[in-house]
């Protein structure tokens, strides 16, 4: 796909519909074990909750938000979703080891733009997904996909929104992907 | 390739097609008679008249004494805190809110085993936890705990805690000042209660 | 039997193995299906690449399927499985302040996570930004909760807020994939032919 990746030959991915039953098979199966899906921001949420707490121990007690996910007994990155996504890192790394993906730290973006311009639109994306994720309780992994395949209607109602606005926006934001 | 997409598409359909055509089934949703009668043969779903009288005493907030004889019985003489809930009205709706409790442990006692042990079924088929039954029933509570008998001399020291515990007991339930430290048993109750799931709160 | 954590069955302290067993098992898929490149994920939206459409919604597919066979068999205890709460105004503005974020950003979260994994600093960068954005948020939490908890449904599910059973929907939701996955196969092949400088697999 980007020039870098071309000599290597091309990217090989698996089948996208064998990775989707392999997806849901391990939905079911973290359903099966926990008795809840799969996610991802929680994550982040615990690591802004720990650096805030050691930063301003007092700033930390007095919000609510913050108040709700500390405990006394231990860190808040003591936490199921952080030890969750260490591993969705360490199977990446897995991953992209396995099938050549490991390479030098590089930058992916349309021809049309420049790395810098990606970079911005990569934080900016990233702040809004930060804070649409705390809204609508979760992200595409938490709330979309976690939360439909266990029948929530808001899950259901966040994957139909986000895809929607998606489709919606793109027509702007064309010149970042082709 | 093509090919191999349509059987993976009829297949699909044919999984999820099968939701409608599957015959009804009732899952039980209580206990099946082989893990009931597992549950049966445990000793630990037994609290002996110690156990109970020491819980009194200490005023064990986790502990839900329920008497499952008649209502005449029940008005004429009860242990302290209990409450009745007749055998045959266990299942009524009303009852249910004194069952179900997290954390709390239901002892059913009678006069003797027998309706408490009847009572003890019934709820466990209904799937409660944590519900025991007082060994011996108020019968042997009286025997134990309002003319305790001294232990010989060459008894184990236990044998003697006991005794002085229901001793005190006995002054305690006759109105005397209570003397609650004297002689409490070292050895805990058995308390079975279920682990709460740890995961994490906040999705995604 | 299931689900069996909350069940007892599997004790606490097996909690963050488990944990981090499942974290690898969903980053490998995630990165093996080509989700580690934002110019995939992306594509989506421009018709040039429907990956992210066929992994998701066959997962949750699959996932819902294979739910309600666990509950017909008795496998797993309903009652006991966590069901996202409903808080419709919160939810409704969060999902399109992730949608814009996605179409910006080019990855979600767990994404994110295994492109930093081989190395892609936009990646990092987005990592960035949801780290500033929940910070964000939590900073402003006092003047928005009211907000935040309003509109609350509860733990709702499809079927009772749709009327109709959770195997009907199943059903519809697999008959809309199917048509999904056939129609983006067709879109995919006249796009990809329209777009000159992108070189496709």
């Amino acid at each position: 796909m980007n020039t870098e990746e071309k000599p290597a030959g091309r990217p090989k991915y698996i089948n996208p519909y064998f990775g989707g039953v392999l997806l849901g098979l391990l939905l079911l199966l973290t359903m099966y074990i926990t008795g809840r899906g799969l996610g991802a921001s929680g994550a982040v949420k615990s690591a802004v909750v720990t650096t805030v707490d050691n930063i301003s121990p007092m700033h930390a007690e007095h919000n609510v938000y913050y108040h709700k996910f500390i405990s006394d007994n231990h860190s808040p990155m003591f936490n199921w979703l952080v030890f969750e996504s260490l591993g969705i890192f360490l199977g990446g790394l897995l991953s992209g080891a396995l099938y050549g993906r490991l390479k030098k730290l590089r930058i992916e973006y349309s021809p049309k733009i420049s790395g810098k311009t990606r970079l911005w639109a990569a934080g900016i994306g990233g702040i809004l997904f930060g804070i649409g994720s705390q809204f609508g309780r979760g992200c595409s992994s938490g709330a979309a996909l976690s939360g439909t395949a266990s029948f929530s209607f808001g899950g259901f109602l966040v994957m139909m929104l986000l895809f929607g606005t998606g489709y919606v926006l793109a027509y702007f934001f064309k010149k970042l992907w082709i | 390739m093509n090919r191999n997409y349509i059987y993976l598409t009829i297949l699909l359909l044919a999984l999820a097609g099968g939701l409608f055509v599957l015959p009804e089934r009732n899952n039980e949703q209580g206990t099946g008679p082989e893990e009931l009668m597992w549950d049966i043969v445990q000793p630990t779903r037994y609290a002996t008249t110690d156990q109970v009288a020491r819980m009194i005493i200490e005023k064990d907030p986790t502990i839900e004494l329920i008497d499952v004889r008649p209502t005449e019985e029940y008005e004429s003489f009860t242990l302290p805190g209990a409450v009745n809930i007749p055998l045959d009205s266990i299942i009524i709706e009303h009852y249910q809110d004194y069952l179900g409790v997290d954390g709390m442990n239901a002892v059913f006692f009678s006069n003797d085993d027998i309706k408490a042990d009847q009572a003890w079924v019934i709820a466990r088929r209904m799937g409660y936890d944590n519900i025991y039954v007082m060994k011996g029933g108020l019968n042997h509570w009286v025997e134990t705990m309002i003319r305790p008998v001294k232990p010989d001399e060459t008894a184990p020291e236990a044998e003697f805690e006991k005794y002085n515990l229901r001793k005190g007991a006995c002054l305690y339930f006759s109105g005397a000042k209570p003397d609650a430290n004297a002689g409490v048993q070292k050895s805990g109750v058995v308390v079975k209660r279920k682990k709460k799931a740890a995961v994490a709160e906040g999705g995604c | 039997m299931g689900p069996l954590i909350p069940q007892g069955i599997i004790t606490g302290e097996w909690d963050f193995v488990i944990a981090l067993l499942l974290g690898i098992a969903f980053g490998f898929i995630l990165e093996a299906s080509g989700f580690s490149s934002s110019r995939n994920i992306a594509g989506v939206f421009y018709g040039y690449n429907f990956v992210v459409l066929r992994v998701f919604l066959t997962a949750v597919l699959v996932a819902m399927i294979g739910l309600l066979y666990f509950d017909y068999m008795g496998w797993i205890e309903m009652d006991l499985v966590y069901v996202l709460p409903t808080y419709l105004s919160s939810m409704v503005l969060g999902s399109v302040i992730m949608g814009l974020g996605f179409v910006l950003g080019g990855f979600c979260p767990g994404t994110s996570y295994t492109a930093i994994a081989i190395g892609k600093i936009d990646a990092m960068v987005f990592t960035g930004g949801l780290f500033l954005g929940i910070f964000l948020f939590s900073e402003a939490f006092p003047w928005i909760s009211d907000f935040y908890y309003s509109d609350n449904l509860g733990s709702v599910t499809i079927s009772e807020v749709l009327g109709i059973s959770n195997e009907l929907f199943t059903f519809i939701m697999v008959v809309m994939g199917l048509v999904a996955f056939w129609g983006t196969w067709l879109i995919e092949k006249k796009v990809r032919k329209t777009i000159k400088h992108y070189k496709f697999e």
